[in-house]
Formats: structure tokens, C-alpha cells, sequence
């Protein structure tokens, strides 16, 4: 008895957190001209559509949206590879050496993700235009790079790695850097996935930066075009859904692939 | 040999310092100096200005109903979402039938970006959208929402959780997890009812991800922004004018860069505040 309360309950919260989406996608697989035509009364037909059409998925295709979104795409994935390099050679750095100032040095990179990124998102973009980094794809990969989340995330994996494993592969003629690329990130593939993901969100979700840096339309990202169509006097609403079920759909895929290695990144930011 | 390590750890860490360097802590700096100053029309070029930014703002009844909001706002949103995260930490912990259906239902929206959940929850709101159509069918009356006074920061709130309590929901299920099997068999050998279990065994037994998610999720409350810009522009009549937005709004729409950055530095020491305030509360209780 109990349990069927249980059940009933976690039904209800599930399905009311899901309705807008499922409502988007419904949505997105109509014209847009008949985005409120269910709502009044609302009946089985506003969530589900039976004759549904890909119109709105090959409008987006040549839209500026579409154009964003492959921005998107490529801002993330450059985010991933330079940030990844970046960080996993500053955790290393951090982890294998013994030098004065370590503490230091680790000091100013917790420092760095306690400043709230929004927060100097604005001052920060004064200084890229006088840099002349507005509307480029630098200007844009750059603030997701250097993630002292993601440095403090790798860090602690490769405290683990066992001191004699390194001595073995110095004895065996391996120079530093070797050390890192043949012993280091071999053993280091969860954490490396942990904090690529945690690169890859940052970048596709960012909504400052992208709107202070980058809106001309060769450089505009994802959501910021999707915001720009809304504010418009006519909207193309199947248009608009199309292109936050594309929007959303990515990091899902992303997210799901990953899974294990998500859950693991969001625990570990909880410090434990 | 110790020096020679050093030297070559720092050439790892190079990239990466200064990447933090520049793309953090500078800008940082720069918004605190850069309050200071301020741009001269006589002279072309920027003059120091002292504490002037600052006297500017608090004189400027907008800048004061701009605070008051936030404020408002943050005593609201921050324990209603910890609470229904916690609430709902608990229900999806225990076994009942489809569980870990329901729980991703939850936790789908994550995915979502802010600024695209915000886009979705406009058309939502429209006066013909969802929501008015789910009160009619409820035999309710159709709401203004976002341009009501009154209803906007609930309008926002209700939103803001949609997007953020699966995420907080997250941490307190694997708090909720780590709770020795041996400690709930006990708790119930004695007896405790359900209520009795949550108050005294789970609620002390996830303190410290609770702690580290009422912190994380009231300093990102603090720094909406997306949905200010995209749903509200602030209004109506500067209700739903929260601080981020309006630092935004005085940095390029009024094109104030000075003023905008004394409003940053108190835009952040405000967080800190807050932050400092529930660390202590939090530890005073223990």
C-alpha cells in the first residue's frame, strides 16, 4: 500500500517535470502555426501528435539557428581538447612534483573557481575588446580552458597513481613528459571523461559570454540565436521548438554516453 | 633537486596559470579598480573617482529596488529549492515501482541549456501558452505571470527550479545513499515513524551536502540572468530587475562601464556575505 503511494507520487513529480519538454518536442513536430491551436481546452492531442512532420527540423537546417548550433558544436568540442591539455598538465604539474609554492599555486587555483565566472563575465569582456577578440572563435573558446574545477578534479585522481609506477618508467628512460603521456593519462580515462564533460557544459550552456562576445552571424552560438528569434514580432514557434529539442538533445546524448563518469564529476564537486 | 623539479612543474603548469591569471583573477582585479575611476567628458579619458561610483548607486532609487528585489528573491528560491530537492531526494530513495523512470524525468531538464529553458518557459507563460491552459482545464483563472507586479519573481522561481532542483536533487540522493543500511535498521528496530526517520536520522546524516548545496545553489541564484534577459528585461516596473541583469543592463544599455563595475564588486561581495552568513549558521548548529 505504501509503495503504491510511493510510486504514484514519484509518477506525479516525474511526468509535471517532463510536460514542457514533452510538450516542446510535440511541438516541434508541428507547423508553427498551430502551436496554440491545442491549449484551449487542453486535451491528449497538446502533448502528442499523430501526423507528425519534420518541417520545422529542415527549416532549421538553413536558419541561423542550424548556423549556431554547428558553432556550438565546434566552440564545445575545441573547449574539450585545448582545455583538457591545458588542465590535465596543470594537475599533473600539481600532483607528481614536489616544489616550494605548491601550496600556493594550488591556492590560486581553487581561488579561481570561487570567483564566479558571470560575475567577471563583464569586466572580462572590456578587456577581450580591447584585444580585439569580439566576435572570434578565440574570444569565445578561451574562458573555458582554464577550469580550476577541472584541475582540481584531475588533480585528485592523479594523487593516486602510485610513486612507484613513475620511478620505474624514469629507471626505464621515460623524460617527464613521457611520464605523463604514457603512465599518467593511460590510468586517468574516468577523470579525464569527468572533466571533459565538465568543459563541454560549461561551454554549451554558457548564455553571458556568448552574448557579450560573440552575436555577429558567423560567431553566434545556440542559444543566444534561439533568444534572438523569440524577441521577434513574428515567431516561427515550430521553428523555436525544433531548435531546443536540437539544443537539448546534444548534451543529452552527450550526458548519457557518459553517464557513470557524470554522476562521478557532479559528486566530486560536492568536495566531499 | 628540489629547484629543478619546481622548474619543470612550472613549465606544466604554465598554461594553465595563465589562463586562470588572465581570465579570472585580472578581471577581477580590474572590475575593483576600475570602480574606482570614472570616465571624463571634460578631459577624455577616465579619472579617479573614489568611492563616487559607489555613492551613485546607492543614491539611485533603482539601483536600491534592483537590491531589494534580489533580496527577496534569494530569502525565496534558495529554501524552497533546497527543500523540494531534498523532499524529492528522499522519495526517489525509496523502493517504489519505477523509481529510476520517474527520478530521469526529474533530472532530464538538467540537460536543457539555462538560456533555451528560458526561451521555452516565455511561450509557456504567453497569456495563450501551457500554463494558462492547464489552469483552465483545472477550472482556474487565467494568470498574467510575467507581467503581473506580483506574480513575476514567482513566475521566475517556478522556472529556476524546473531547470535547477534535479541537479541539487542529485547531490542529496548520493548523501542520502551513503547512509549505512545498519543506521536505518536501527532507526526502525526503535521504531521511529517515517517523519521521525527523515527528521532525525536522514536530515543530520546529509548535512554536509545539504550545506554544500544550499551554498552552490544561492550563489548561482545570485547570478541569474538568462531568463531576466530573455522573459522579463527586469519589469514590469523593475520587479524582476535582479542584480546580474542589472549590471548587464547599466554596462550596455546605459553604457556606464564604471558604474557597472562597482555594481560587480558589490554584486560579489554581497555572495560572499550570504555565503559567510550560512557557513557560520551551519556550523553554529552542530
Amino acid at each position: 500500500m505504501k509503495r503504491i503511494g510511493l510510486s504514484v507520487a514519484g509518477g506525479v513529480v516525474g511526468i509535471l517535470f517532463f510536460l514542457p519538454l514533452l510538450w516542446v518536442v510535440t511541438n516541434s513536430l508541428r507547423p508553427g502555426s498551430e502551436t496554440f491551436a491545442n491549449l484551449d481546452p487542453l486535451s491528449w492531442q497538446t502533448f502528442f501528435e499523430l501526423r507528425p512532420t519534420l518541417v520545422n527540423y529542415s527549416a532549421l537546417v538553413s536558419s541561423e539557428i542550424g548556423r549556431a548550433t554547428i558553432n556550438s558544436i565546434l566552440v564545445s568540442a575545441a573547449t574539450v581538447v585545448i582545455g583538457l591539455a591545458v588542465c590535465a598538465t596543470a594537475a599533473f604539474g600539481l600532483a607528481a612534483f614536489e616544489f616550494r609554492g605548491r601550496g600556493l599555486v594550488f591556492g590560486v587555483v581553487v581561488l579561481s573557481f570561487l570567483v564566479p565566472f558571470d560575475a567577471i563575465a563583464i569586466p572580462l569582456s572590456t578587456m577581450f575588446r580591447d584585444w580585439h577578440l569580439t566576435n572570434t572563435f578565440t574570444g569565445l573558446v578561451l574562458p573555458g580552458i582554464g577550469n580550476g574545477m577541472a584541475i582540481f578534479l584531475l588533480r585528485q585522481f592523479f594523487l593516486g597513481i602510485p610513486a612507484e609506477l613513475v620511478e620505474a618508467g624514469r629507471l626505464d628512460g621515460l623524460g617527464w613528459f613521457g611520464v605523463f603521456r604514457w603512465i599518467y593519462l593511460p590510468l586517468s580515462k574516468p577523470a579525464l571523461i569527468g572533466a571533459g564533460l565538465m568543459l563541454f557544459l560549461f561551454q554549451w550552456q554558457a548564455y553571458v559570454w556568448p552574448l557579450l562576445i560573440g552575436t555577429d552571424a558567423q560567431h553566434i552560438l545556440g542559444p543566444v540565436a534561439l533568444s534572438n528569434l523569440q524577441g521577434q514580432n513574428f515567431t516561427d514557434y515550430g521553428l523555436v521548438f525544433a531548435g531546443a529539442v536540437v539544443l537539448t538533445v546534444i548534451p543529452l546524448v552527450v550526458i548519457a554516453g557518459f553517464q557513470r563518469y557524470f554522476v562521478q564529476s557532479v559528486s566530486s564537486t560536492g568536495l566531499k | 633537486m628540489r629547484q629543478r623539479q619546481g622548474l619543470i612543474a612550472l613549465a606544466f603548469l604554465a598554461p594553465a596559470l595563465v589562463c586562470l591569471a588572465v581570465l579570472r583573477i585580472v578581471p577581477a582585479i580590474s572590475a575593483v579598480v576600475e570602480s574606482f575611476y570614472s570616465e571624463s567628458l571634460l578631459r577624455g579619458g577616465r579619472v579617479f573617482a573614489g568611492l563616487g561610483n559607489y555613492t551613485d548607486l546607492l543614491s539611485s532609487k533603482d539601483f536600491r529596488q534592483s537590491v531589494g528585489v534580489t533580496l527577496l528573491f534569494t530569502v525565496l528560491v534558495n529554501p524552497i529549492q533546497v527543500a523540494v530537492s531534498f523532499l524529492l531526494a528522499v522519495l526517489f530513495t525509496q523502493r517504489a515501482a519505477g523509481a529510476r523512470l520517474w527520478r530521469t524525468l526529474v533530472i532530464l531538464p538538467i540537460a536543457t541549456p539555462p538560456a533555451v529553458s528560458a526561451v521555452i518557459w516565455s511561450v509557456i507563460y504567453r497569456p495563450d501558452g501551457l500554463a494558462n491552459g492547464v489552469l483552465e482545464r483545472l477550472g482556474l483563472p487565467a494568470q498574467p505571470f510575467l507581467t503581473s507586479p506580483g506574480q513575476v519573481l514567482g513566475s521566475l522561481i517556478v522556472l529556476l527550479s524546473w531547470i535547477g532542483v534535479g541537479y541539487w536533487m542529485l547531490f542529496l540522493i548520493a548523501g542520502i545513499q551513503e547512509i549505512p543500511a545498519e543506521v536505518r535498521e536501527a532507526a526502525l528496530l526503535d521504531g521511529a515513524g517515517p517523519w521521525r526517520r527523515m527528521v532525525s536520522v536522514v536530515l543530520p546524516l546529509v548535512r554536509r551536502p545539504l550545506a554544500f548545496v544550499l551554498v552552490a545553489d544561492t550563489v548561482s541564484n545570485l547570478l541569474v540572468f538568462a531568463p531576466v534577459q530573455i522573459l522579463t528585461k527586469g519589469g514590469p516596473n523593475g520587479n524582476s530587475n535582479l542584480l546580474m541583469y542589472d549590471v548587464y543592463n547599466r554596462a550596455y544599455a546605459i553604457g556606464d562601464i564604471h558604474v557597472a563595475q562597482a555594481e560587480v564588486v558589490i554584486l560579489v561581495a554581497l555572495t560572499l556575505a550570504i555565503v559567510a552568513g550560512q557557513f557560520r549558521l551551519l556550523r553554529g548548529d552542530q
